[in-house]
């Protein structure tokens, strides 16, 4: 019971020293200036590249770039080509097209000092024109075993000329890992606005949005990207700190 | 930072949300078949069973179904039925019969045949003195593919041209008296396509 009682009182006494300390001294503002680099950074998806080497049904490519405009606001865009078979038991399709995407990312992060590293929030709107390729289709007949029949439809139907505007969010972090080179990774929510579809059947890829869903109009995405930054000028970066005075 | 949480949150939902759509659900409708129903030939409007119907089709490949292996009559309900029960030896006044898939491409007709038979027991039993009766009826359609979905890829619907019983004209003992088309397109098994009439 003393015990306690004793070191309450003493922590009382050092804080109140403490605060009695401050209140003597007086602050002042110290500015610190630093210089941070304003250009154009371009790199390119390095998933979509891996993917590519990895999976057999799957060839495609992304460049990206952003123009910071602001201390906050980044212009930025992509473009990109992607080939992707879709193979299931009952289809085979392969989806062939362009894309490109362009909006702004706002950084969200307070960097330290100099550093220039990002968290932030993209948004986006793409477009892709893309033809598709039905190779071979299955009609579905739960039924078919009575007659021993399996009806598999070779074809080869191109339907050209498709094309897709969709909306996008994006978030992810940029880091420099080195002088002027950053990696990156992001993950991407779509939300299609207007597609043209064949008559008869449905847009199962669209490159850059990536596959659809039968159950609504988001799709999915993440990247991993490597990027340079090509200096244009500098800024200054002025931060104010106040400082105890001696 | 705020924000950047409520995005974080929103893209979590929206991932978990998106349901599987990558297997075909018992529930989608795909290639259907055609619905018969029997009714009175005297009374048109009445339904009337069959009585020991047996239903199977009319090919060297499909054996007579029998008490040891009735596998080759058509089903009773649908695929997911539990029991797997036939049409076999059984009063019913329907039937759903599973068409052969012709070739769309070329616009040809494709035919199905299937026999009826009617009072399956007097065949099964051991008196030689009554037999069933066996009536075979052909079915004449165009075949058309649909698409469905991704995972159920696609089914084939039918355009009904004829349906004929006693094709081949030599049966002097049809227990059918009349057919007719009700429904000229098969497209799903809630409506009846063609009636019977006994």
């Amino acid at each position: 019971m003393y015990t306690s009682f004793i070191k309450s009182s003493i922590l009382l006494l050092l804080f109140s020293t403490m605060v009695m300390a401050q209140e003597d001294k007086k602050t002042v503002k110290d500015t610190l200036i630093y210089k941070q680099k304003y250009g154009l950074r371009l790199g390119a998806d390095i998933s979509k590249l891996a993917r590519t080497f990895f999976d057999d049904n799957y060839t495609g490519f992304e460049v990206m770039g952003d123009y910071r405009l602001t201390k906050r606001i980044y212009l930025a865009g992509e473009i990109g080509n992607e080939e992707y078979t879709l193979e299931n038991e009952v289809l085979s399709n392969t989806t062939k097209g362009s894309y490109f995407k362009g909006g702004i990312d706002l950084n969200f992060y307070k960097n330290w000092l100099d550093m220039e590293n990002m968290i932030y929030v993209g948004f986006r709107g793409g477009a892709s024109t893309f033809s598709q390729t039905l190779n071979s289709y299955e009609i579905y007949n739960v039924y078919n075993q009575y007659w021993n029949q399996q009806f598999t439809v070779e074809e080869g139907t191109e339907y050209s000329g498709l094309t897709a505007i969709w909306a996008e969010i994006i978030i992810g972090i940029k880091a420099e890992l080195f002088n002027n080179f950053y990696a990156g990774i992001n993950a991407q929510l779509k939300g299609l606005i207007t597609e043209t579809a064949p008559n008869d059947y449905e847009n199962l890829y669209i490159p850059g949005f990536n596959r659809t869903y039968d159950s609504g109009r988001f799709g999915v995405g993440f990247g991993f990207n490597l990027s340079y930054l090509v200096p244009i000028f500098k800024k200054d970066k002025v931060v104010v700190q106040e400082k105890e005075e001696e | 930072m705020k924000k950047l949480k409520f995005i974080l949150l929103l893209l979590l939902v929206v991932l978990i949300s998106c349901e599987r759509d990558d297997i075909c659900a018992e529930s989608t409708p795909t290639t259907p078949r055609l619905f018969v129903e029997f009714y009175d030939a005297d009374e048109q409007d009445e339904l009337k069973s069959v009585t020991r119907l047996t239903v199977y089709g009319d090919s060297p490949d499909i054996p007579i179904p029998d008490d040891t292996d009735n596998s080759s009559a058509v089903l009773l309900e649908d695929i997911f039925d539990t029991q797997q029960r036939r049409v076999y030896n059984r009063n019913s006044n329907f039937v759903k019969l599973p068409l052969l898939i012709g070739n769309t491409n070329d616009g040809e007709t494709t035919t199905s045949r299937f026999i009826l038979e009617k009072d399956t027991n007097l065949r099964l039993n051991d008196n030689p003195n009554n037999d069933s009766n066996i009536d075979i009826i052909e079915i004449e359609y165009t075949t058309e593919f649909k698409y469905v979905s991704r995972a159920c890829g696609y089914k084939s619907v039918f355009n009904l041209i004829d349906v004929e019983v006693n094709p081949d004209g030599d049966d002097d003992d049809l227990w059918i008296e009349s057919e007719e088309i009700i429904e000229i397109l098969v497209e799903n098994e809630n409506t009846v396509h063609v009636h019977i009439f006994h």
